[in-house]
């Protein structure tokens, strides 16, 4: 496990200073240097860390070609996933690496003004990076030109951060997304070209104008190289970790001190990913490419062991009912739709299920996806399948026998 | 008429899924490529429009009352295979995959929907 974004003072300890910050990590390379950074970016292979693992370079190179100087970086850091925490201690402990990246990026884009989005619950992250601000305008010696950062702050919501929600909050106020095209890279703040880019990639761009692309390739795979923060729960010693990618769950498992023998189910990227079972999950490397093609997603970096003692149909409902609630409201076969998943999900739960419930959860699973103007119903939808196959006998069990398998007796729920 | 290799019309049709209110008079117009799911939106067979069906793609796109529907080029125009004789819905499972199940289209009207499919929220 190679320390990059967290190395330094523990991220415990609280916001790194200005003065800390500089002293560790030195000074932002000149102009020349930087006027290459999307090639270095291109050559490092840094992928999104907000879910979508979409190419860094390339999002700012489509932005930087559409944009006359007039564009708009926007640093997201909403982090509404609520198995997520990576982006607060971030925030939290390294305001700097973050404001670094976003002011690179405002320079590489050619952007006229900065927005950091933030979702209003995460006050830490919020003093943070309002107090990192300050003290950057207090003492200013980096060659890089001034662009005014705003401070955004969408209330607490799953889909706020969903990339055209942020805009539509920063332009209108109201934080759910809408309709693609036109996407935020063409008409976005403002009606400006817009970068949304998630605050942990940010950070990884500031690290890799310093010391280069071989230097980011040093650790990790070649397929995903570089380093990774996640969050960790469901162990002894939940936490955020930053991880070589390609670093295995197992290992994982062992640094959060989850006993190597359980084999229970591993919930891998967040409500938004997908469920595994135990015994594949092991040796699994968390990399964007592998997991994919496993039919899970790294996602927002989430590894969340489910535990043997955990009643995953439970879980699930629980998961299946914040969603329902996350809606924005806007789409019917989101509203109608991921309602319909979560009252079935919880009658089967709590063994009320009615005959056809199993098997219209099976249909809603494969029908509702792609059918709204964001992917919630995607992400949703998708954690269903994989949990209906992983869980299949106790679904079965709370379905047919209204009872739960967990050998406890006692369902409860963990994630 | 199964069998014959449908001509492609090189467009394809989208629904902005929050102007959507779920009328179904696309369905109406169109059932050979739009379903109702039980809430009464619409779920579109994969693929571009066959040509033999544009004109009935375009009526339905013109007629929708919240005009949430059009009808737009297909970045990348695939050559349609031989549709299978499938229903649109029964048998599809995954929407990214496969043919585009698109049947031809039949002498006579299709059936009613149930009036559950039909209720408006």
């Amino acid at each position: 496990m190679t320390a990059r974004l967290l190395a330094g003072q523990a991220p415990a300890a609280g916001a790194e200073t200005l003065a800390d910050h500089r002293a560790r990590l030195g000074d932002l390379p000149g102009r020349a240097e930087r006027s290459h950074l999307i090639k270095t970016l291109e050559a490092a292979g840094l992928l999104g860390r907000g879910g979508a693992g979409f190419p860094v370079a390339r999002k700012w190179a489509s932005v930087a070609g559409r944009a006359k100087g007039d564009a708009v970086v926007l640093a997201n850091g909403a982090e509404g996933e609520p198995l997520s925490h990576k982006d607060r201690v971030l925030m939290t402990s390294r305001p700097h690496l973050v404001l670094d990246g976003l002011e690179l990026a405002a320079e590489a884009v050619g952007a006229r003004r900065a927005v950091l989005y933030v979702g209003s619950e995460h006050t830490g992250a919020r003093d943070a990076l309002e107090h990192a601000l300050a003290e950057r305008a207090a003492t200013r010696s980096s060659t890089l030109p001034r662009v005014p950062i705003t401070m955004a702050n969408p209330p607490v919501s799953y889909v706020a951060g969903e990339e055209s929600a942020a805009v539509h909050f920063v332009n209108a106020g109201d934080p759910r997304p809408t309709t693609v095209p036109p996407r935020p890279f063409e008409k976005g703040v403002g009606g400006k070209p817009t970068l949304v880019q998630n605050v942990e990639s940010l950070a990884h761009a500031a690290l890799i104008a310093r010391y280069g692309d071989a230097w980011y390739r040093e650790v990790g795979r070649a397929t995903t190289p570089g380093t990774a923060l996640v969050t960790v729960t469901g162990g002894k010693r939940p936490g955020v970790l930053e991880i070589d990618l390609g670093t295995t769950i197992g290992e994982v498992a062992q640094w959060a001190g989850v006993a190597a023998g359980d084999g229970s189910p591993v919930l891998l990227g967040g409500y938004f990913g997908g469920l595994v079972a135990g015994a594949d999950a092991w040796n699994l490397p968390l990399d964007p490419a592998v997991l994919r093609a496993s039919g899970t997603a790294f996602g927002a970096g989430v590894v969340a062991f489910m535990g043997d003692a955990t009643c995953g149909v439970t879980t699930t409902a629980r998961i299946m009912d914040y969603m329902a609630g996350s809606s924005a409201a806007q789409c019917g076969p989101c509203v109608f739709g991921l309602r319909a998943v979560a009252d079935a999900s919880a009658r089967i739960a709590t063994g009320q299920a009615r005959g056809d419930d199993l098997t219209r959860l099976r249909g809603w699973s494969q029908s509702i996806a792609g059918r709204g103007a964001c992917r919630l119903p995607d992400g949703t939808t998708g954690l269903l399948a994989s949990s209906l196959r992983v869980y299949d006998a106790d679904w079965s069990s709370h379905q047919h026998h209204r009872r739960c398998t967990v050998p406890r007796g006692v369902a409860r729920a963990t994630a | 008429m199964s069998g014959r290799r449908a001509l492609d019309s090189g467009m394809r049709l989208e629904i902005d899924r929050i102007a959507c209110d779920a009328y179904g008079t696309c369905a109406e117009l169109l059932p050979e490529g739009i379903d109702l799911d039980e809430w009464g939106y619409p779920v579109m067979a994969p693929g571009n429009v066959p040509l033999h069906l544009l004109d009935h793609a375009k009526r339905a796109v013109d007629s929708c009352p919240v005009l949430a529907m059009r009808l737009v080029k297909a970045q990348a125009p695939a050559l349609a295979p031989a549709p299978p004789p499938a229903p649109v819905l029964a048998s599809r499972p995954d929407r990214t995959e496969g043919t585009p199940p698109w049947p031809p289209r039949p002498q006579s009207r299709a059936p009613k929907r149930s009036p559950e499919a039909r209720r408006r929220r």
